[in-house]
Order: structure tokens, then sequence, then C-alpha cells
């Protein structure tokens, strides 16, 4: 079988949807014949990276990958993949496939299936996924036409280093410039201040709900946010109230989760936000009533005035890990 | 300018869906179907575009079973001026991508606005093969849109992992819109009465020169199941400082998840 996963990067180093891809690609076949597409600036440093997660060839777009524009990255996924005629194209779920995973696949001549929670092989693919944000489970298979595309939902899929690296054979894109790539392309870009990681890839998130109160309070969640390092997120109830922004919606009209850790602060469990969580491996929910729906799915119900209990969390966390 | 906007009735967030004894299919009778929320923000942008642009007209483009009806009627409440609907149902997004395309021939739309994702099969496929099948540029999940007076180039906002990106892009044109782009207006009394005198183009995909087996996914669905159960867990009732060092100890030791 033969695999191409799209690595991205950052700061000189694969991120961790790399690791998931290429482990994953592994798991479906051990014999795989293993490519990576990885571009941008800088794309080449990680291609020894990519090595030694068994990766036999490295295709690298530097030049002209400088300014993301999505026709652009769809030519060069889409034309590696008219050469190398792969089973699968692998992304990670986030905001690049979203972005032209659609369109990679309809270009390629293949299928999307996206946010994938399983991956096997057996005349042709198998596929899990859920679907009506985590209601439902459904469960598919493909044999063709073309390539599947398939992303794959962070934290779904276990990381696992292959005992021999792969060759790492580099090969450089040679991509010219059309200029109808470049009618949409990114103008300006600005890092979002902070250094916490991006909700939908944390391995351990902290939600806060509406009786938060307003949006000072939230400084609880992000405390403790801070010395665990996890990610912020929030009810939608909080969103709306203005206490937080949409980038931290977890639930169905907002972001769905899968961190190993999910601590939920005074949030009920309206059937949406448990649509958008209930995945998580821990689940963890402090509440002063004992009622609420979320309390169902908790592994750890915690019964008590969040206002009280949040600040000690922090601080006992702040001793033990520091 | 022409304005198309993509719009698809889905379950209503809070129904109960349940696959089917079998798990062959879903249970859906019964169950409330609406707009798509993020479709909503589109049909908004639509509307706000024309009043920026007097004499554009807003075609709204619908594809699915009975229930697409939905979509045609809460668009003509809030005064989309043509509507096509799509007789087709059970389309996968890629199918939805090409008869709204085929659909879109004759209008030839200077821009298509639609949701980011649908949320019952959430592909966040369609606006992308949509994109694609109209030799058009598309920009996913903004949050901020403007058109040049010109009408010939726009101008986007959007979060893209850790970044706040501007886009600019040039018409025709297809955009996907998340939630924070604006306040979607509801029907007037009026305009629910005036919607019922208007009437969507109906269309088979036979109509628009398309056949129905080349709509279908070659994802072959096999098995809907519910999610994993999970059975309650730990229940930790103590004052505020045992309960939070009672969880510490319960994190690290039992659930070693810290």
């Amino acid at each position: 079988m033969k695999i191409l996963i799209v690595a991205e990067f950052a700061a000189g180093a694969l991120k961790k949807s790399a690791h998931e891809l290429s482990s994953a690609a592994r798991a479906v076949d051990a014999g795989v014949e293993l490519h990576a597409l990885v571009l941008g600036p800088g794309a080449g440093a990680v291609a020894s990276e990519l090595a030694s997660w068994g990766v036999g060839t490295i295709h690298i777009g530097e030049s002209g990958f400088e300014t993301y524009a999505p026709l652009r990255w769809t030519r060069a996924i889409a034309g590696v993949s008219k050469s190398l005629n792969p089973d699968a194209i692998l992304m990670g779920a986030g905001a690049l496939s979203r972005d032209i995973a659609g369109r990679v696949a309809l270009r390629a001549g293949g299928s999307l299936a996206s946010d994938c929670t399983g991956l096997s092989s057996g005349g042709g693919f198998k596929i899990v996924r859920p679907t009506h944000a985590g209601r439902v489970t459904v469960g598919a298979s493909f044999s063709g036409p073309g390539p599947l595309v398939a992303t794959l939902r962070a934290n779904a899929f276990s990381i696992v280093k292959p005992a021999q690296p792969g060759a790492g054979v580099v090969v450089n894109l040679s991509a010219p410039l059309e200029t109808a790539d470049l009618r949409a392309l990114v103008t300006a870009s600005v890092q979002a201040p902070g250094t916490r990681p991006e909700l939908a890839e944390a391995a351990i998130v902290v939600s806060g709900g509406r009786s938060l109160g307003s949006a000072e309070n939230f400084k609880l969640i992000y405390d403790l946010c801070d010395v665990l390092g996890a990610a912020p997120g929030a009810s939608r109830a909080a969103v709306d109230a203005g206490y937080a922004p949409h980038s931290m919606q977890v639930g169905q009209t907002g972001k769905t989760v899968n961190p190993a850790l999910y601590i939920a602060c005074g949030i009920s469990g309206a059937i949406q936000h448990l649509a958008g969580m209930r995945t998580s491996k821990t689940i963890v929910a402090i509440n002063k009533d004992p009622n609420v729906p979320i309390f169902k799915i908790a592994d750890c119900a915690v019964v008590g005035d969040m206002f009280q209990i949040l600040p000690i969390l922090t601080d006992e966390f702040r001793k033990l890990l520091k | 300018m022409k304005i198309a906007v993509c719009l698809k009735a889905v379950p209503s967030t809070t129904a109960d869906i349940r696959p089917a004894a079998d798990g062959k299919s879903l249970q859906l009778g019964g169950v409330e179907m609406l707009v798509n929320p993020y479709d909503e923000y589109a049909l908004e942008a639509a509307l706000k575009l024309r009043e920026a642009f007097p004499g554009s007209t807003i075609l709204v483009v619908t594809a699915g079973g009975d229930e697409a009806a939905k979509c045609v009627l809460h668009a003509f409440s809030v005064g989309a001026d043509t509507a096509v609907q799509i007789k087709a149902a059970g389309l996968s997004a890629r199918g939805a991508a090409l008869a709204v395309a085929a659909a879109l021939k004759e209008f030839a739309p200077d821009i298509v606005l639609c949701g980011r994702q649908a949320i019952d099969d959430d592909q966040w496929e369609f606006p992308g093969a949509l994109a694609e099948l109209l030799d058009a540029p598309h920009l996913t999940a903004v949050t901020a849109l403007s058109v040049a007076a010109d009408g010939k180039k726009l101008s986007c906002k959007r979060r893209f992992n850790r970044d706040e990106q501007t886009l600019e892009a040039t018409l025709p044109a297809v955009v996907s819109c998340d939630k924070g782009l604006n306040e979607p207006r509801a029907a007037t009394l009026k305009g629910r009465l005036d919607a019922k005198k208007k009437l969507p183009a109906l269309k088979t995909p036979a109509d628009l020169g398309l056949d129905p087996a080349a709509l279908n996914s070659s994802l072959r669905l096999d098995t809907y199941s519910p999610p994993p159960q999970k059975t309650p867990g730990k229940t930790i009732a103590l004052a505020a400082p045992e309960a939070a060092r009672e969880l510490v100890r319960w994190l690290r030791e039992d659930a070693k998840a810290i």
C-alpha cells in the first residue's frame, strides 16, 4: 500500500499531527510505502525528523509557498497525488484540511472522509468517523476510485515510533507559480497572543460555563490551564454571554475536542456541549448541582463550588508540577 | 451583484438522533429539521451584501428530500429573491456540490455563500468541492467579509490555527461562513406571509443534466452506532480544600491523567 501524508510543522519541528499521521499509516499497513509532503519555508528542516517516523520519500515545497494560498496548496497536494497515485492521502483534522481537503479530494479524483477516529485496511479502507457532532458513529468503507483523502482527528490515533527509520529520500517539488492559484490568498496574518495549545489539539482542556458569571472570572479557568499546559474552552452559553470568544467554544456549533483529560467547570452539559467533548478519555466535571447531565458521562464528578475549588486545585498543581 | 446562498436542512441541534435498531440507518422520523446554523450566517451575509449593493439579486439553492422546503421558506421569509430546490434525498456533501454547481451554472453568481460545515455530516467538504466545480477560489470559515465597491474583490478575516488571517480574493468566489460573521435576522410576520406566495424552482438531478447515480458517494456507509456510552464514575462531595486535594490525587494516581 502507498500512503501520502501531508505533514505540518511549526518552529522547525513536526506538529504532533504528523506523528499521528505517520503512525496511523504504518498501523494500516506495516509494509506501507510512506510518502510525506511538507509545504512552506523551512519545510526541508523537518526531513530527517520525518525519516525517523518511517517516511521513505519526503516531498518538499519551499519556494513559492511563503504565503498561504488555498489553491496553490491544493495544486501541490493533488499534483503529488497524481504522480504517486497513492491509496490514501492523510491530513490532520485542522485548519488546513478543513480549508482544502474537499477540494484536494475532488481534484485528485478520490473521496473525502473528515475527522476520522479509526482507519484500517481490508478490501480497501474501513473508516470510523463521528457525525452529528459525535452523537453518531459511522462505519464506512472505501475501495476507490482514486485515493481516500482522510483527515484524522487529533488524539484519536496512537503514536508509535518505528523500530527502523525510513529512507528519508528528499524530493524537491517543482511547482511553478500559477497566477490563477493566487485568486485567494492570505495578505496578513497575526499570531494570537499567548502560548496556550490549540483547543482542537490539546491533550488537556479546561472549560468554563456561563455560571462563571463574567469574562473576568474566566481567569480561574486560564490560571488552571497555564499550570497544566491546557487549552481553555467554554460552553456555548458562556460564549453567547460574551465571557469567552467563539474560538473557545466546545460543542456542536464550536469545536469538537478529543483530549486525554477534559475538565468541565460550571458546565451543566447541554446535549450540544456533550457532543463536542464526549470522546475525551478522562472527563472531570465540577458543579454545585449534583443533578447536572454532565455528571452522567463524567469519570469523576466533583460536587462543589468551583469558585472555591479551582484556586486550590490550581495551587496544588502549581506546587506539584513546578 | 448576483449572490447565491446554499442552504441545507439538518436535524435540530437538540434533536435526539439515534441509529435504527439494525444499525444500518438513522432514525430521523419526527426529528425537527432546521436550516443549518452556519448557513444562517451565509444567508444574513447575502442580505447585507444586497443592502450594500442595491439592485443585487439573491438566489437560494438547497438540495435534499422534503425537508429542504424548510430552507426555501425561511430564505423567502427573510427576503431572498428566488430559490432553486433540488429534489434529491440523502445526498453526500460531494453529491450536493455536484448538484448545486449544475444549478448555479445559468445564474453565474459573483459570490456564493454557504456555511463552513453542515452540522449533520460534519464533513467540511461542500464549499471547497463546489468552488472546485465552479473553478472559483474559496475562503473557509470567515468571521468578517467585505466586498470592494467595484464588486470585483473581497476581503475576509478568519482564525487559522493560532493565526488571525486576512484574506483577499477576486470574484467570483465561494465563501464559507463561521459564527461571529453576523447576527442572522429573524423573519418578520409580513415576511412569513409573503414567503408563502413565493415558490422555488423545483429541479430533479435529471433536470440539471445529472445522472443521479453520479451523485452517490463512493464512501459506503455501512454502520451507524451510538457513541461509546460512559458509565458514571467516582463522585467527590467534600469541602473545597479536601475536594481539590482528592481530585488531584485521583487524577494522578487513579486516572493517571496528569
